[in-house]
Parts: C-alpha cells; structure tokens; sequence
C-alpha cells in the first residue's frame, strides 16, 4: 500500500508540507464545483429525449469512465469482507424496493401503481432541481471511482 | 358511516417512502461505531473491488443519470 512519506517520517513535516498547499487546494475544489455546477445547469435546460440531454450525461460518463479504467485516483481501501447479518439488511430493503419497482411494471405503472420514475419525474421538472440532482450525480460519480 | 378506501395510489407511494426511509436509516445505524452493518460506500467499494463489479456499478451509476436526466 503506498504511503505518503511525509506523514509517515514526520508528522510537523507532512503539517508543514499540507499548510501552504491547504488555500490553493480550497480554491482548486471551489472551482471544480463551480464549474460542475455550470454545467449541471447548462445540462438541465436541454429537452428530454433530445441530443443535448444525451451529450449531457455521456460526457461526465466518458470523463469518468476514463479517470476509472486510465487514471484512476488513490482510492479508498474497500472492506476485505462484509457482516452477512448486517449486509441482509441491505438486500432485504433493497429486495422489498424493487420488487415494488417490479409491481408497477407489471402494471404498465398505472396511475393506480406509479413507478419510481413516475414519482420523481415531476419532481425534478423545475430547473433547480433538476441542475442540483445533476449536479449530485455527478459528484456521486467521483465518489464511486474514488472507491 | 363508511370508511372511504385507501386509494391504491397513496398506498404505493407510501410503500416507496418506506423502502427509501429504511435505507436511509439503515445508512445512518450503520454509521455508528461498531455496526455490523456496512454503509453503502462500504459494501459498493466491496462489489467494485474486481474490476468487473466496477464496471457495472459504474454502468449503473450513468444509467441512473440517463433514465433520470436525459428521458
């Protein structure tokens, strides 16, 4: 496992090396959000089912696809194993979630049965919304890579 | 007096908004020191650990952002 060398020699090192990069590193961050941001708006104000709202969302999958598979970032060791008991949590509610996905398909999702997707969908009409849950999307992107 | 009927509607919408409460409460409980149980960064970072389980959870991932941002 690669360790940085100046916080394993000496940790006032790795203090003294980490300060002065701390501002510049702050205002780099700001700007990457800033700028993903820009363009969660610009993405959101294209037409559903249009060109631009397939570009809106090949692009950050290629931009992160790419970072994946060819340079991938230092990433967060993963768990060696997971608690079988603690982990059916997660399979019974994600099971009962689908399955209630499941249902309203089998009901051409009726007004009577709506989708997931019937649900969300009106939510995320407004602008904002829309720019924000991209914006979230995205971000979630960078964190799954990171993993 | 009759009771008027629980609109299937509402009775579906309320089965969803307890599947996602309980995953977010499921996030929460596993956040606690010494859960066993794992948090969703934990069990995905363990499905993407071979490079196959990463390629499909990446798959979901921009399938989630097409369904929802570009239909």
């Amino acid at each position: 496992m690669a360790t940085n060398p100046a916080r394993s020699d000496h940790p006032r090192r790795w203090r003294l090396v980490a300060r002065p990069r701390r501002p510049a590193h702050l205002a780099l961050l700001a700007l990457i959000v800033t700028g993903l941001a820009v363009y969660a708006w610009v993405a959101a104000a294209a037409a559903p089912f249009s060109r631009g709202a397939l570009v809106g969302v090949v692009i950050p999958g290629a931009v992160l696809g790419v970072i994946a598979f060819g340079r991938p970032p230092e990433r967060i060791p993963p768990p060696a194993g997971l608690d079988t008991i603690g982990m059916s949590y997660w399979v019974i509610c994600l099971a009962a979630f689908f399955e209630w996905e499941a249902s309203a398909w089998r009901d051409n999702s009726g007004p009577w049965h709506p989708s997931f997707t019937n649900l969300v969908d009106p939510l995320l009409a407004p602008h904002p919304v829309k720019s924000v849950a991209i914006l979230v999307w995205m971000l979630a992107g960078w964190a799954l890579i990171r993993r | 007096m009759s009771v008027p009927p629980i609109p299937t509607r509402a009775i579906t919408i309320a089965g969803f908004a307890v599947a996602v409460a309980a995953m977010i409460v499921l996030e929460i409980l596993a956040r606690r020191p010494g859960s066993r149980i794992p948090t969703v960064g934990q069990w995905l970072g363990y499905l993407m650990r071979p490079k196959i389980g990463r390629a499909l959870v990446l798959a979901g991932w921009w399938w989630l952002g097409w369904h929802y941002f570009a239909r």
